[in-house]
């Protein structure tokens, strides 16, 4: 159980404490409502680029890092294709050059144009070492073009090519800015050693004056239901063979997550899931194999990835994760193997409030998603899916017409 | 009215609380370190054993070993443990480094009984089953031909090789026909010398109280998993005479880089001060490497320097992965900054960032019962006591830029580095 405070300042920017004395830092977390699902189908990889720029100097503080850095400061950011993500951790007693660095870049960003020509270049490297130059570095890309015709989860948080990188201009920048970076598209987390009346009296000063930019509610074609199979086969120069899934799923708010989510966990969370205890240990067909959800607030993707032992053909391999797939259709889970994957979430819900930064991180996230309270209350909504409910979410998720193969052939 | 322009006043961090790992011994002699701390009712327990590839007859041994230990014991299969751990919510991880063996156990306190019965079984009883071994060798194959894959493994292997020369257990020379000569026997032979309450030591963090001391002397106090002394073997370093070596791996759009060089151990006086001048070339977002490199010129997406100390040598390495045309600006910028710090001061200004930076991270590394006992670790596993912490506080309130570069001078030298490249030759 997580408490918190929270509070909406005049400019709409809401504002939410967790104290824990227990350390002697602080964490703020600023996490902004834009992701790459809200750029534009030919100027992909936008929202990322973005968070670079972020850190290539405000309005009035040239530099991001190194007074951040005087005060004991350490930062990072991520964007993904729901958010963007902004956190650091100060010394309790420096935390308000926090609110001054953060507040600044909120109220207006210095537009470098040197920084905007450094940040594309870093960004084209950091696309070449994380998606080109790695072995089944594009297998995500492949799977989103796959299963979303429509729907801006289509391309990857990197972009979809490198050119949207290069060719973007300093005028995007600045509308990008304007459309999204505003304290009514934002929320402020602050956890740590701290009290909630000092960081209102930090955020009114700081934040307060920042106007609201009346950032207008998204607007995002939705996928169209799939109704029939897709499957798509690459060769590719890797070592082995693997088999991907996908089957779109309900979004994060559904009341239907939940037993989702334990799927994914009866299926391969553990040396003692099922697939992993049937295909791998026992009958040797697999040496990796996953089940996963993937993460995105609205519909997204429950995946299933298979490397095929050595010998074993992918046509094996498919029909065996049919088999396991099959079986949480026909037969209820056991009562005790359901008990197990919600112990096992209970306890990682445990282990992650151990500390200050995931805290504040999980708080600035589920506010964006709907509700810091969500944090609260998922493990109640976890505990009441039914053996009955899984079945139900198992036979609407796996539906042929509902999926999306990809075949990822080594070649010889 | 608000002026944006000026900094909010720093203040210094002067207190520092640090909640030191206390000592008991096992009835059998093993020494338990621990570190009571933390408000969620969760305890990590690290069995450590001297058994790392240094103590290995042939390679991969004490990997596999040591990942073996939870595929069987004489009470539970590999499911079942699998399956006790999956219930209460725990956690199991196995490592082994160039030095030791590690089973790391985390679970919910409130489990801890349960946990440790099984923790015990594997830990003394491990029977090594055939189908399990066959299947996690040919899992680590597969593993290990995808790494292969990977620049940046072929640059570090490279590197490590040229330095310690093929033979030296801090070398990574793995190679694929490795995995059809580990024998189950040689496996049982490595568990039964390495795996015994003579090699063993413990660090617990957490919420720990008596219950949790007096439940590991249950478990694992008494004298039944007792071996005889194991000898350290000792091994001499064989480095390449030649500085620049290439790795070649067709069709990469990227290059993995490493540069470095032999460093002194913890033990070193000037080891701190060293450490001060190694995070200013490239240890924090603002060094001048990142300064450089990427936010200059945007050569590539990461470039740090590192320091690794291990038991027995440490070195310094610098590394980044960066488009193939990059490769050689970058080593020329390398060498510029190395050089820079040996011929120019460091601002005033550089080093106060650079103190305050390192303060902060110094308040995290002790923050939370988790990263206390890692702090304990890095100094235990050296024969050191909690005086280099207060030697390091010391060191990083009081030096200066004239000493930096009198070190610099002394220990970065470019021309003393070797250079490992891995990627495709630009034609």
């Amino acid at each position: 159980m997580i408490h918190f405070e929270r509070t909406k300042l005049a400019n709409g920017l809401t504002v939410i404490v967790h104290q824990d004395k227990t350390t002697p830092m602080v964490a703020m977390d600023v996490c902004y409502n834009v992701g790459s699902r809200d750029e534009h189908p030919d100027r992909t990889g936008f929202a990322h680029l973005f968070e670079h720029l972020m850190f290539g100097g405000s309005k009035h503080i040239p530099s991001y890092d190194e007074p951040l850095q005087k005060a004991g400061g350490d930062n990072n950011a991520f964007t993904s294709n729901d958010l963007t993500n902004y956190y650091l951790t100060l010394p309790k007693n420096n935390i308000e050059t926090g609110f001054w660095l953060e507040s600044d870049r909120m109220l207006e960003l210095a537009f470098s144009k040197t920084s905007l020509d450094v940040q594309r270049n870093v960004v084209i490297e950091e696309f070449k070492q994380r998606y080109l130059n790695q072995p089944y570095g594009d297998v995500w890309p492949l799977l989103r073009q796959l299963a979303f015709k429509v729907h801006p989860y289509q391309w990857p948080t990197i972009g979809r090519e490198i050119s949207h990188i290069e060719n973007a201009t300093m005028q995007q920048v600045k509308d990008f800015f304007f459309a999204h970076y505003a304290p009514d598209n934002a929320v402020l987390v602050v956890s740590g050693n701290v009290d909630f009346d000092e960081v209102l009296t930090l955020a009114d000063r700081w934040f307060g004056p920042i106007p609201n930019r009346n950032v207008k509610p998204r607007n995002i074609p939705q996928e169209p239901v799939q109704t029939e199979i897709r499957e798509q086969t690459v060769i590719r120069d890797v070592p082995n063979d693997t088999i991907y899934f996908a089957w779109h799923m309900v979004d994060r708010l559904d009341p239907l997550y939940f037993a989702t989510d334990l799927i994914s966990d009866v299926l391969s969370n553990g040396n003692s899931s099922r697939m992993y205890v049937n295909l791998v240990q026992k009958e040797k067909l697999f040496s990796e194999l996953d089940a996963y959800l993937s993460g995105d607030y609205e519909p997204g993707l429950f995946v299933v990835s298979g490397k095929p032992s050595n010998g074993v053909s992918l046509e094996t391999a498919r029909k065996a994760i049919e088999r396991e797939l099959d079986r949480m259709k026909q037969d209820l889970v056991p009562e005790y193997e359901l008990e197990k994957v919600k112990n096992k979430l209970e306890a990682s819900i445990v282990y992650g409030e151990m500390n200050y930064l995931t805290k504040a991180m999980n708080l600035a996230t589920n506010e964006i998603l709907k509700d810091a309270e969500l944090i609260n209350s998922q493990v109640d909504s976890y505990r009441s899916v039914t053996t009955k409910l899984i079945q139900e979410v198992s036979r609407q998720l796996f539906r042929p017409e509902n999926c999306s193969v990809l075949n990822y052939i080594a070649k010889k | 009215m608000l002026n944006r322009t000026i900094q909010p006043p720093v203040n210094p961090i002067e207190h520092i609380d640090i909640v030191q790992a206390e000592k008991r011994l096992l009835s059998n002699g093993i020494p338990v370190h621990f570190v009571n701390a933390g408000t969620q009712d969760v305890v990590k327990i690290d069995f450590i054993f001297e058994a790392g590839t240094w103590f290995q007859p042939i390679n991969l041994v004490a990997s596999l070993c040591n990942s073996m230990l939870e595929e069987g014991s004489e009470k539970y299969t590999a499911a079942e443990i699998g399956e006790k751990f999956d219930f209460y919510g725990a956690y199991i991880q196995l490592i082994a480094d160039q030095n030791q063996g590690f089973v790391n156990v985390i679970s919910l306190g409130k489990y801890l009984p349960a946990i440790l019965e099984v923790t015990e079984n594997l830990l003394k009883h491990s029977v090594f089953p055939d189908h399990e071994l066959e299947v996690l060798i040919a899992k680590n194959k597969q593993k290990f031909l995808l790494e292969n894959e990977k620049v940046r493994t072929l640059c570090q292997k490279k590197f490590t090789q040229v330095m310690f020369g093929d033979a030296h257990p801090y070398a990574i020379n793995n190679k694929l026909e490795d995995f059809d000569k580990v024998s189950r026997e040689e496996l049982i032979r490595f568990y039964k010398s390495f795996y015994h309450s003579g090699n063993c030591h413990i660090i617990v963090a957490g919420m720990v109280d008596e219950s949790v001391l007096n439940l590991l002397d249950k478990h694992f106090g008494g004298n039944d998993w007792q071996q005889s002394p194991i000898k350290v073997p000792e091994y001499a370093i064989c480095s390449d005479p030649e500085k620049r070596h290439w790795v070649e791996k067709a069709n990469g759009v990227q290059s993995a880089v490493r540069v470095g060089k032999f460093w002194v151990p913890k033990t070193h006086p000037d080891y701190h001060a060293l450490s001060v001048l190694v995070t200013i070339l490239g240890g924090y977002f603002g060094s001048r490497l990142m300064a450089n490199i990427r936010e200059e010129k945007g050569y590539t997406y990461g470039i740090g320097s590192f320091i690794l100390t291990l038991k027995q040598a440490s070195y310094l390495v610098i590394s980044t992965e960066l488009g193939n045309k990059n490769v050689e600006p970058a080593l020329t910028e390398v060498a510029f900054e190395m050089r820079r710090l040996q011929t120019e001061p460091v601002s005033e200004n550089e080093l106060e960032t650079v103190k305050s930076y390192l303060l902060g991270e110094f308040l995290r590394d002790f923050d939370g019962p988790f990263a206390l006992a890692g702090s304990f670790k890095a100094i235990n596993d050296f024969g050191l006591d909690y005086s280099f912490y207060d030697n390091y506080l010391h060191v990083l309130r009081t030096i200066t830029s004239e000493e930096l570069m009198k070190l610099a001078q002394q220990f970065l030298n470019p021309e003393d580095c070797y250079t490992v490249v891995a990627g495709s030759k630009l034609v």
